[in-house]
């Protein structure tokens, strides 16, 4: 069952990666979402989910039941979904405002300084 | 400068003459109270064999003697020639400096400190030529200058290392020591080729003679100081103290002749393409340092006293005529011999210690100059030279006469042909260092018992088989009239000569087009060429081409550890009771991903993505795992709602129809496969349970929780969490501005009546 769940998540990667390539901003923060999740998810896989008993304790028990999941990757997870979830936010933010200055994600150095800008001398005269 | 600008004598600035003074009285005094050698050790870094240790005999002394002797006359001329110039307080701060590193590096025992005070006075020699340094010529200059005597400080480093592995000491005295014991040993041509790279930048020998004569734009007194008189003797010093050890080696008797011979004989000719004063002393500067490389190189006895007398010697006549050719800049303003001419009726002073200096430079009996002479014709006929050899020293020296007569003759007696303006004497603290230094050449000669006991003691260090020596010349008059004659006769010829050979030597451009400097020039652009190049090369600015060069270097990096780790792919057949659903949850995922790959629209698209998180909380659900289940079922929703409201800032959409890019799919689908690879790579692998053990184990007894996830992220890992929330935080911050700013600029577009 997990080779589902391993493949389910190679297709994911791929769709994300293809997303990500593209020249659309947009479509840029969409696969990153994506990839967020399933990055979420490979992290989550260390712990080999499998069993479906949460890792918390009865009231009056003194310990867990056998069989619990692993709680220590879930932690991590759920570290890594709520970064993951302030980062999109952040792009988000930040693509639409380049989208709407007009940014192309092929030229990035536009704005930096020109060759015959005094800021920056130019290579022939070092 | 201009001419018959004058500041003054610069006095008030003479207190700096107290440090090498001080430094000068104390070696005095030493020398007549106590006997060399003197030794002083600290412990520095006694892990490492390494100690400060310092080692003054009678070499030392010697360098000692001229660094803190000449300073002291240098330092005075300094405040003649900078008075009223701005920024001498520099000079004044970073040539003390300089002299402390110096007098640091010929007295240094341990090869580390001998380096360390090695680098220091390049670095101070950079920041006394650069000294100018709105000039780009004198930038360049210190620039070449740096490079050079750093790269082959570099390689003298790793030249001593070796030395000291082998020797199994890290001092000096201990290397000499020992050096019989690894004559045999395969590393010691390379440790020898090293650290002779080291002596020969520094000494500006072939082919990295260019610098010295390119470091004539520093200021005359740093000239006068560095550039003749004691940093480019460190090279020498190091040659005469290591050749004890070496001195029977034919590896080193050939590397030091043959490099001295040829950098001597190239100086020379290319000291007859000079205009300029100060260039012309440098090219004779470096023919000398060749000459000194040569005669450390030979194996007689009697050469190395003649090393240790020229070294001093030419130390004491072109320290004076250096300052003599600032002394015509200062007056002038210029320093190309064709422009001044018959000098002396202006500047009578200068034109006396020139005459004085160039008489001992030529050689010429009744100067010290004839003394080193006398003894290096002596060192060649006990080291049996080659012919070929002998008469490289004759046109040397001959051509040493030349410029001799250049710097002391030409400008100061020709004839006055054109009036060059006022021209005026300048200040005593500029005439008094050349004359006395001038003076002392003679006197050296005349009453020769102040100077032959330091001489003979630093002969006796580097020729320890010396016996006995009388350095005082003899006047015999067949040695005066073969060697000496001959010598001066073809001087003098030269010096008539002069203007034709100039214009000869002049016109072979491709002297300049290939050789040493060219090639030094050529590196030092395509390094730089190299580097914008593959600057260019990397950041091109194309956001998908960043993405997929740093993809293909992690799929790569996937595909180097699944081909080099030791696990395998592995597929359980674990089917449990919930799997109908994972499956489900699975099939939301793929069902998102996919879609994605053929909805254009961009709303539709975001759902999609939207579908691949609620998958992932479902199956989160089904994995024991509630509390990531609803947190990502909130940020999912949060996010699709967020990005629904964004979405209308993004304009119009013009990659709807780009069609397929195949590239970029080959890429995606290695990327997927390398994350199939690398999952089922994971599964091979047993799970350690020692963690999850410890804190179920914990939670209730240590933190008093429940739910374990949550004690963790609460309470074991609290300040992690602590970040966390900082992260989340400044991500708002951060975003916050870039959308109210979004709102400032359409409010500001309203008002100018444009709709956005």
């Amino acid at each position: 069952m997990n080779l589902l769940l391993i493949l389910t998540l190679g297709i994911g990667v791929a769709a994300g990666v293809y997303l990500m390539l593209s020249r659309d901003l947009f479509r840029l923060v969409v696969g990153l979402a994506i990839l967020g999740s399933l990055a979420n998810m490979i992290l989550f896989m260390g712990g080999r989910p499998g069993s479906l008993i949460a890792p918390v304790i009865e009231k009056g028990a003194e310990g867990l039941p056998a069989g619990f999941a692993d709680p220590l990757p879930q932690a991590l997870t759920l570290t890594a979904i709520v970064i993951g979830f302030a980062l999109l936010a952040f792009a988000l933010v930040l693509a639409a405002r380049a989208a709407r200055n007009g940014a192309d994600p092929d030229r990035l150095r536009a704005s930096e300084p020109k060759p015959h800008e005094a800021v920056k001398p130019p290579i022939e005269d070092w | 400068m201009h001419a018959g600008e004058q500041h003054g004598s610069g006095a008030n600035d003479l207190w700096v003459v107290l440090i090498p003074l001080s430094a000068f009285a104390l070696l005095a005094w030493g020398l007549t109270a106590y006997s060399l050698p003197w030794t002083f050790a600290l412990p520095w870094a006694p892990s490492l064999g390494i100690e400060l240790a310092f080692h003054i005999d009678g070499l030392s002394a010697q360098m000692l003697a001229l660094i803190t002797g000449i300073g002291v006359l240098v330092f005075t001329y300094a405040c003649g020639y900078l008075a009223g110039k701005p920024r001498r307080g520099r000079v004044y701060f970073v040539l003390p400096l300089f002299m402390l590193a110096m007098m640091g590096a010929v007295s240094a025992d341990d090869v580390i400190l001998l380096f360390l005070f090695w680098e220091m006075t390049s670095i101070t020699s950079f920041l006394l030529v650069g000294f100018n340094h709105e000039d780009p010529h004198a930038r360049a200059s210190a620039r070449q200058a740096l490079l050079i005597t750093m790269g082959g400080g570099l390689a003298m480093l790793g030249g001593l290392l070796l030395l000291a592995q082998m020797a199994g000491v890290y001092t000096l005295s201990g290397i000499i020591a020992a050096a019989p014991g690894f004559m045999d040993d395969p590393r010691l041509h390379l440790a020898i080729t090293l650290v002779l790279l080291g002596a020969f930048t520094k000494s500006a020998q072939f082919p990295f003679h260019f610098w010295l004569p390119n470091a004539m734009s520093a200021p005359t007194p740093v000239s006068a100081y560095l550039h003749s008189a004691t940093m480019v003797k460190l090279g020498i010093y190091l040659m005469l103290r290591l050749d004890p050890a070496f001195n029977d080696l034919l590896f080193w008797e050939v590397l030091l002749v043959g490099t001295g011979a040829i950098t001597a004989l190239w100086a020379s000719v290319l000291a007859l393409r000079e205009r300029d004063l100060k260039r012309i002393l440098a090219r004779s500067t470096v023919a000398a340092l060749g000459t000194l490389t040569l005669l450390v190189g030979l194996p007689s006895p009697g050469a190395g006293l003649a090393a240790v007398a020229f070294l001093f010697a030419h130390a004491v006549y072109k320290a004076p005529l250096f300052m003599v050719a600032g002394n015509i800049d200062h007056a002038t303003g210029t320093r190309i011999i064709d422009k001044v001419t018959g000098l002396r009726r202006y500047m009578p002073w200068s034109a006396a210690a020139a005459l004085l200096a160039g008489l001992s430079m030529a050689g010429l009996p009744l100067a010290f100059g004839f003394v080193s002479k006398d003894l290096m014709s002596i060192a060649k006929s006990e080291a049996d030279l080659l012919a070929l050899l002998s008469w490289t020293l004759v046109l040397v020296n001959a051509t040493a006469v030349a410029v001799a007569a250049v710097a002391a003759v030409r400008v100061f007696w020709g004839r006055v042909e054109t009036p060059i303006g006022p021209v005026r004497e300048v200040p005593w603290t500029m005439l008094a260092p050349p004359l006395f230094i001038a003076l002392l050449g003679i006197e050296f000669e005349i009453v020769p018992h102040l100077a032959d006991p330091l001489l003979i003691a630093a002969a006796g260090v580097v020729s320890p088989d010396l016996r006995s020596v009388e350095i005082s010349a003899s006047y015999d008059l067949s040695t005066l009239f073969s060697a000496l004659g001959l010598t001066a006769g073809i001087g003098i010829l030269l010096y008539i000569a002069w203007d034709r050979l100039h214009d000869r030597l002049h016109r072979i451009h491709w002297l300049d087009r290939y050789g040493p400097e060219a090639t030094y020039d050529f590196l030092l652009h395509g390094l730089a060429r190299l580097a914008a190049w593959h600057t260019r090369a990397l950041q091109h600015g194309r956001l998908s081409g960043y993405l997929r060069l740093t993809l293909a270097a992690l799929i790569a990096i996937t595909v180097f550890a699944a081909w080099q780790g030791e696990g395998r792919l592995t597929v359980d057949g674990y089917w449990p009771d919930h799997a109908w659903a994972w499956l489900v949850a699975c099939s939301v995922m793929l069902a998102g991903a996919l879609s994605t790959l053929f909805l254009q629209d961009r709303l539709a698209l975001l759902m999609a993505s939207g579908l691949v998180g609620y998958g992932a909380a479902l199956l989160f659900l089904f994995a024991g795992a509630p509390d990531l289940a609803f947190t990502q079922f909130m940020v999912e929703t949060i996010l699709v709602v967020v990005a629904a409201a964004v979405l209308p800032r993004f304009g119009a959409d013009p990659y709807r129809a780009e069609g397929t890019r195949w590239g970029d799919l080959a890429l995606a689908v290695a990327a997927g496969l390398g994350v199939i690879a690398l999952l089922l790579h994971l599964q091979g692998f047993p799970v350690d349970s020692t963690l999850p053990e410890w804190f179920a184990g914990q939670a209730l007894p240590a933190a008093q929780g429940h739910n374990v996830v949550n004690v963790i992220i609460v309470d074991f890992r609290a300040l992690d969490t602590l970040g966390e929330i900082a992260v989340v935080a400044f991500s708002l911050l951060a975003a916050l501005p870039l959308l109210r700013r979004d709102k400032g600029a359409r409010d500001h577009a309203e008002r100018a009546g444009n709709p956005p």
